[in-house]
């Protein structure tokens, strides 16, 4: 009986020996690894299309064979990116260098858990010229990541549209841009019936359209860079005041909600939702202009339609909005020296195709300015010619940076935003009544904004 | 040593507990563990990426004094709850008892009735989306070429929940089984009884197939009463929740507390809190079955 239950024992403390050298074993393969000469194991995690995997895949097949004395393995995570973090984050198993939503990486930028980039800052001078708008930073003046690439919103249209109802283009220069009167002029003359009446006509007939002037998303891409336009703003500077009910937001809001059910140029709620992607409403000319990122171009780029770029219409000032997801490297890391190669790799034009592919737009503000610099990523057939002025000169001097990453607390504030904008976009109630009901909501959860220098 | 069990019972009885082990850890430390930890969370102000302070009953407290979409979501998940349970166990029953018809061609029908539990339930959904669309979706084409209005479905904040109700009788399929295994094996010698008395198919029914089913609509509304109050994957997929939070059930709003807003003490505290609702109404439908569920042998609930 006695030698039994040893036995017993014995096996019990054999699985549960094995069970616990597991992690065991890994740790010390990675200590081996710290050691000198060894290669240096680093985990990136981004997220993405298969297009992006695709050029992702290779960027780091490029950084492995050109360093040897590092090993980069790159995890596309498909699905809910938020909640793998998140996952990752409390269990304490963080890659080396990620990719972030950008509310995210200013909540954990404040927390400390990014790597502070200050100490590297002035030996790469890649990392300083960037644009300042793209910096996430832990405290004023400790910048701890970019955005992964510059992207911000634009107007895309199908020209052949435009030239069968006899109008001028959009304008593609910030100067230039068209009043919101002027937009909203050529969105009705875009707008179609089944009779071929348009929406400016007599007898036009808005149960049946065919062919709509405009289509926005309801989320801030699309009201963000209009308030900024307006001089409107979801808070006060400081981010602790709700200023949505000001009357230049309500101007905003009502302009929008006015689109759909005053002027009948743009889907409503219900049909937005259902509708295909922007790329494939242009070419089917089921709508004639759609509000989208830059990063669009790619999608665009892959149809045979006659597409082109322009700028956002104007309240005030011609203003669009920065929207981007981040790049960072954790402070959990092992090898910070490493990992801050990998990123200034990672999203460096020359080693990456996801500019010329009209994906993305690079950090670097040279890529701005300098002339050889700009054409060593527009100049292919995915940028159209008015690219220069329309995504490039409008990021340099007309952007303001989303309140997704500047305002503190924003998951929890777009939690009662949404649903409340749904009543607009859906004509349950006026844009005025709407909004002010929203303060006693939102005022609670206000609690500042994060640096931005 | 000296008395009791015999050498191979004492064996066998060594041996059980060391083969049954890998369960018994697994439930500990997968299930128990984490339950356990939960709680211990839930009293804290843990917001992934931050340091946590423990502040006992703080989130409980905010739950249920300063958060309105907590009674929301609570009530849009009893809304569904109350509506989708009656009538699936209702259709299922009706299903089952068609289904134990000897009639042509019933392995067929039986394929049917089942295929939509064994597809996915993110295809299922999806197929749904296009069945609800209010423009060009199935739905919409039969009430117009009836001539009748048209509804929004999912896309009305009135109408969001009744559409989804509606879309939960698609996947009775399992009931289904379960009730036409009862139906089966509802004793024969019964019927003759009635049979002998003079009773016809109404008589029948009523006074035999549904007491005797009692145990399995017993089982059955135990278990959707636990699965519709955790629905979630038509909030996230169909809905996200909307129009205007109509749909923010009870899972899928701690979800987007979790792991949106990274807020995983308050979301534990919800977590608890839907734990301890399954419960009680677990328990009630337990406690008040004794007077309605019948066993044949006599057998005590």
């Amino acid at each position: 009986m006695k030698s039994r239950l040893a036995i017993a024992l014995l096996l019990l403390a054999i699985l549960l020996n094995a069970c616990s050298n597991g992690p065991s074993a890994e740790q010390s393969s990675s200590n081996a690894a710290a050691k000198p000469n060894e290669t240096v194991n680093l985990k990136f995690m981004y997220w993405g299309s298969n297009e992006e995997k695709k050029a992702v895949d290779g960027m780091i097949k490029s950084f492995n064979d050109s360093h040897p004395g590092i090993k980069v393995t790159g995890e596309q995570v498909p699905g809910d990116y938020n909640t793998k973090m998140n996952t990752l984050m409390a269990s304490n198993e963080l890659p080396d260098v990620a990719y972030l939503p950008d509310s995210l990486a200013s909540l954990w930028g404040e927390e400390g858990k990014l790597l502070d980039f200050t100490p590297y800052l002035k030996d790469n001078a890649s990392l300083q010229n960037r644009l300042p708008l793209s910096f996430y930073y832990s405290a004023p003046g400790k910048p701890v990541g970019n955005a992964t690439a510059a992207e911000v919103m634009v107007i895309y249209y199908n020209k052949d549209l435009f030239k069968e109802a006899n109008l001028e283009l959009p304008p593609a220069e910030a100067s230039k841009a068209w009043t919101w009167d002027q937009f909203l002029e050529a969105a009705k003359k875009l707008t179609k019936d089944k009779n071929g009446k348009n929406a400016t006509d007599p007898g036009f007939d808005p149960q049946n359209v065919v062919q709509y002037g405009f289509s926005f998303s309801t989320d801030r891409s699309s009201w963000g860079p209009l308030l900024a336009s307006n001089g409107a703003d979801i808070t006060d500077a400081s981010g602790t005041k709700y200023t949505m009910d000001s009357p230049e937001a309500v101007q905003v809001f009502q302009s929008l909600q006015d689109l759909i059910f005053k002027y009948h140029v743009s889907p409503n709620l219900t049909q937005q939702q259902n509708l295909p992607n922007n790329n494939i409403l242009l070419q089917t000319k089921k709508v004639a202009m759609v509000i989208d990122g830059t990063w669009s171009l790619l999608d665009m780029s892959q149809t045979k339609m006659n597409y082109g770029m322009g700028v956002l219409p104007k309240f005030k000032e011609p203003k669009t909005m920065y929207i981007s997801g981040a790049s960072i490297i954790f402070s959990t890391t092992k090898h910070p020296k490493e990992a801050m190669e990998f990123y200034q790799f990672h999203n460096n034009p020359e080693q990456v195709d996801l500019y010329k592919i009209g994906l993305w737009m690079p950090v670097e503000t040279q890529y701005y300015t300098e002339q050889d610099k700009i054409d060593s990523w527009t100049k292919n057939d995915a940028h159209p010619p008015e690219f220069k002025t329309a995504a490039i000169d409008y990021t340099l001097n007309n952007t303001v940076v989303s309140p997704s990453a500047s305002l503190k607390n924003y998951p929890a504030i777009n939690a009662k935003l949404a649903p409340a904008l749904d009543l607009i976009f859906t004509n349950k109630k006026p844009a005025k009544e709407v909004l002010s009901d929203l303060k006693q909501e939102i005022e609670p959860l206000l609690s500042g904004k994060y640096p931005d220098k | 040593m000296k008395s009791g069990p015999t050498g191979l019972s004492r064996l066998e009885r060594n041996w059980g507990i060391l083969f049954a082990l890998p369960p018994i850890l697994g439930l500990c430390i997968f299930t128990v563990g984490p339950v356990i930890a939960s709680f211990f969370i839930s009293m804290t102000d843990w917001t992934i990426g931050s340091s946590w302070t423990f502040t006992g009953m703080d989130n409980y407290k905010t739950i249920f004094t300063e958060d309105p979409l907590f009674a929301k979501s609570l009530f849009a998940t009893v809304y569904y709850s109350i509506g989708s349970i009656p009538l699936g166990l209702l259709l299922a029953f009706l299903v089952a008892f068609l289904l134990n018809q000897k009639v042509r061609g019933l392995s067929v029908f039986r394929t049917i009735y089942y295929l939509p539990a064994i597809v996915p339930s993110l295809a299922n959904t999806m197929l749904w989306i296009w069945i609800f669309n209010p423009d060009f979706g199935l739905l919409n084409a039969v009430l117009k070429a009836a001539g009748l209005p048209t509804s929004q479905w999912i896309y009305g904040e009135s109408t969001a929940i009744p559409s989804l109700i509606l879309m939960s009788t698609w996947g009775i399929g399992n009931s289904v089984i379960i009730f036409l295994a009862g139906l089966q094996g509802v004793p024969s010698h019964l019927y003759e009884a009635v049979e002998v008395d003079g009773g016809g198919a109404w008589r029948k029914f009523i006074h035999i197939t549904v007491p005797s089913m009692t145990p399995t609509i017993f089982f059955n509304l135990v278990l959707s009463l636990i699965g519709t109050f955790q629905i979630f994957n038509e909030a996230y997929i169909m809905t996200q929740g909307g129009p205007n939070n109509a749909t923010l059930f009870y899972v899928f709003y701690l979800y987007r507390k979790a792991f949106t807003e990274s807020k995983i003490g308050y979301a534990s505290a919800l977590a608890w809190i839907l734990f301890l609702i399954i419960m009680v109404l677990t328990l009630v439908v337990f406690k008040t079955s004794s007077k309605w569920v019948y066993y044949e042998e006599g057998g005590k609930s």
